[in-house]
């Protein structure tokens, strides 16, 4: 806890220093990043509206990590969950009754997701392929994937831009004051997480692959498996993600759909230290970042990639600190007791 | 030429490590050519500059490169600059001397295990090694590429290089060695030409001509062998290299009985434990539990009541991280209803078993909650030993395993292996320390090249490490 509010604070004190070398003063920029993101309504709600995204596939990206799964793609399982939740939405069939249209968008993109992720647990169970450069490169697949989709066959039907229709009232989430149900769906599921992997007896495996891959197969558990399990898995929650952006904030799809959330979600994940309850602060943290970072551009001229140096400096100090969670942690007593 | 033989522990591969550099002797003197080596700055460079080579068991070649390039990796002659045809030349020239034919063209990882090795001595030879040292060379070759090799070794010889090689191998030590010296712990014990040298002689200097302990077989005589419990069948299993295949492999322990496999390590006792385990499916040949055949995988030998118990802490199954109580539950995580139903894990109920356990077995520190890296090696044992005689398993597979514990934890593991079989279950003990099995066993096998062979009751010390060391039965 000690260490994630250091490398947060490391990360503005860095991004303080980048704006003076830039040649702006620090104090407005900062001040705008905070009131941006903290202060106010309208500061909340844009902070909690990017809290969600990134704290779903930051779960996705925790689970994987704690079966010693590298999984680089929640951004290509994010839009994969989009691009599924978006088909089902505007192409679905037509007299569907209403109220199940929104639960069934939201289970199309966790589908989409776990698909993206269950493939790239499929090559690395069955052909030892490396997750790490299948996650990447099906980051790529899903990038253009949307791109053909919005051009073709779901492009909406005035035509005008390579987008899709907007999506029906009733798949929309609902609104709960300003922000959608997602953002608490993204709680519920951060729960859930915790539940699954210290309560629960797949969770339980997949940590056991973590730790120790050789004596959990002596266990009679299969560390191919449950790795390709924990990626559907993680791939779904990304989907997840995906899906509530489209049917709660952007309600159309389009290319550029999210700002990177899916790689921004890693450091999520790292400084929360994989654990999922503490991932919801750490998601917080880096939802109030992008929040803020448009109202600096716009309040103080700072450009928004200032913001971007904070994340990358809490990225790097926070892993440094960590020294890989997994690897050199040493607990007195193991973290499922708690 | 000369071999250097020894049980496992002897001492041999801290004396090599003397003569590379990286340990520094406490006393002593060590001389290279009637030169003295000067001991008190003794380091792996010095070894190098004087001439001394290791060829290790595992290659230290670059698997991706060719043969002429990893002899010019890291040498200081050829500058910053690599220039392939000199550097194919050079190793093409040096081949050619010594005879070590190697293709030079193809990377280290696409050679054969004779060739890396040939490639690997090359890389000594090129950095002017005037002593070698091989650690095993045979382990991982076939009869053919052995024999090259000797034929390579006896070139060096003549070409005036001294060669060490280290072996458990009494037929290669009569084919190729000009003297032998045999290490017993930690001590010289012969030095000798090889020629006319007996299996038994050699056995025995190997072993020691101490009694053995009082057979378990004397000690309580032939309560009859009950009905076979597990039974391997013509067995056989790929093995990490050559040495340790296993070859059809025939093998029933009975109820109430407890089977030893001895055999010095290498020859196929990882991959019968892994078998048994589960881990490694057999090529052909299988696993019978109470007549009935049980498929090789983790979860259907424990069912079938196939526990497991292991030396090597990853082997047996305890995860660092987890604390002891999850340990406890791990092996059930598919089937076992007390702590696993469905798709829930009972931590409650794991706490309370492995509370049970901890109290009955006295295991320190006591907290269910606590991760179990931080248990001492003893300590561990007893956790596992806990968990896998949990619920009377029919059947106990047990590999090496009181090996790095204390007097105190291997005693307590022995008295559970006695209590188990006194119990009726059928106790297979894989262990490289004869004593250990001598101690428990009431019958022995020998595992050798994969292969079992019996071990005729009442043998002595030298019989059986002739046996070991492969002299025909």
């Amino acid at each position: 806890m000690t260490r994630a509010l250091a490398s947060a604070l490391a990360g503005l004190a860095c991004v303080a220093a980048a704006i003076a070398l830039l040649g702006d003063a620090p104090g407005p920029a900062l001040r705008a990043l905070v009131a941006g993101s903290l202060v106010g309504t309208a500061a909340w709600t844009a902070t909690l509206l990017k809290t969600a995204p990134l704290l779903l596939s930051g779960l996705g990206v925790a689970l994987c990590f704690r079966c010693g799964v590298w999984n680089i793609g929640a951004e290509g399982q994010l839009l994969a969950g989009a691009l599924a939740a978006t088909a089902l939405a505007t192409r679905g069939p037509a007299d569907a009754p209403a109220w199940l249209l929104a639960p069934a968008a939201l289970a199309a993109g966790a589908c989409g997701g776990a698909l993206f992720g269950a493939a790239a647990g499929w090559l690395r169970a069955w052909r030892g392929v490396s997750e790490v450069i299948s996650t990447i490169l099906l980051n790529f697949v899903a990038i253009h994937c949307v791109a053909l989709a919005v051009q073709g066959p779901l492009r909406e039907a005035a035509g005008a831009y390579p987008q899709s229709d907007a999506l029906p009232l009733a798949a929309q989430l609902p609104a709960l004051g300003r922000v959608h149900a997602g953002v608490l769906l993204a709680l519920a599921v951060a729960v859930a997480v915790h539940a699954l992997l210290f309560r629960g007896a797949p969770g339980f495996r997949m940590r056991a692959v973590g730790l120790s891959p050789r004596a959990a197969r002596f266990a009679g558990i299969s560390p191919e498996r449950t790795g390709a399990l924990a990626l559907a898995l993680g791939g779904a929650l990304a989907g997840l993600a995906g899906a509530c952006e489209v049917a709660g904030v952007t309600r159309r799809l389009y290319e550029g759909l999210s700002p990177g959330y899916g790689y921004t979600a890693i450091a999520v994940a790292l400084l929360g230290r994989l654990h999922p309850l503490a991932l919801v602060p750490a998601a917080l943290f880096f939802g109030a970042l992008e929040a803020g970072a448009g109202a600096m551009q716009r309040e103080a001229g700072v450009p928004a990639e200032a913001a971007k140096v904070v994340q990358a400096v809490v990225i790097l100090i926070s892993t440094a600190l960590a020294a890989g969670p997994l690897a050199l942690r040493r607990p007195r007593a193991a973290e499922g007791a708690r | 030429m000369h071999a250097l033989l020894g049980q496992n522990g002897a001492g041999k591969t801290t004396l090599m490590n003397v003569l590379v550099g990286l340990v520094r002797p406490d006393a002593g003197r060590l001389e290279l050519w009637g030169a003295d080596l000067d001991l008190a700055r003794w380091s792996p460079a010095q070894a190098v500059r004087a001439g001394i080579r290791m060829v290790h068991q595992r290659s230290a070649l670059v698997p991706a490169l060719s043969v002429p390039e990893n002899l010019a990796f890291g040498d200081p002659r050829g500058g910053p600059w690599f220039r392939a045809r000199r550097a194919r030349e050079a190793a093409r020239a040096l081949a050619q001397r010594y005879g070590l034919e190697v293709p030079l063209d193809r990377p280290v990882e696409a050679l054969a295990p004779g060739e890396r090795q040939r490639a690997e001595i090359l890389r000594a030879l090129d950095r002017g090694a005037r002593a070698l040292i091989l650690d095993e060379p045979t382990a991982v070759l076939t009869p053919g590429e052995a024999e090259a090799l000797f034929a390579s070794l006896r070139r060096l010889r003549d070409a005036g290089r001294a060669v060490v090689f280290i072996s458990h191998k009494l037929a290669e030590v009569e084919a190729i060695a000009d003297r032998v010296s045999v290490l017993r712990a930690g001590r010289c014990v012969a030095s000798r030409p090889a020629q006319g040298l007996s299996a038994a002689e050699l056995g025995r200097l190997m072993l020691g001509d101490v009694a053995l302990p009082e057979a378990a077989a004397a000690r309580a005589p032939a309560a009859p062998p009950g009905s076979p419990r597990l039974e391997l069948v013509g067995l056989s299993a790929p093995g990490g290299d050559e040495a340790s295949r296993l070859r059809a492999i025939d093998l029933a322990v009975g109820e109430g009985e407890i089977v030893a496999v001895i055999g010095i390590d290498g020859n196929g006792q990882r991959e019968l434990e892994e078998v048994l385990a589960g881990v490694r499916r057999p090529s052909a040949g299988g696993v019978r539990v109470r007549g009935e055949p049980v498929a090789v995988s983790p979860r259907a030998l424990r069912r079938a009541g196939v526990a497991h118990l292991s030396g090597d802490r990853e082997s047996a199954g305890l995860v660092p991280g987890m604390s002891l109580a999850e340990n406890f539950a791990l092996k059930g995580s598919y089937d076992d209803r007390r702590f696993f139903r469905r798709g829930r894990f009972d931590l409650a109920a794991a706490r309370a078993a492995v509370a049970g356990a901890i109290a009955r077995f006295a295991i320190v520190p006591d907290d269910p909650d606590l991760d179990c890296a931080a248990l001492s090696g003893g300590n561990a044992q007893k956790l596992a030993v806990a968990r896998e005689l949990d619920g009377d398993p029919p059947v106990l597979v047990a590999a090496n395993p009181t090996r790095g514990l204390d007097v105190a934890s291997a005693r307590f593991v022995h008295e559970q292996l006695r209590q188990r079989a006194a119990a009726g279950a059928a106790v297979l003990l894989i262990s490289s320390d004869l004593d250990e099995a001598q101690a428990l066993a009431s019958r022995l096998v020998a595992l050798v090249r994969g292969s079992l062979r019996a071990v005729p009751p009442g043998s002595d010390r030298s019989a059986i490490g002739a046996l070991l060391v492969g002299a025909p039965a």
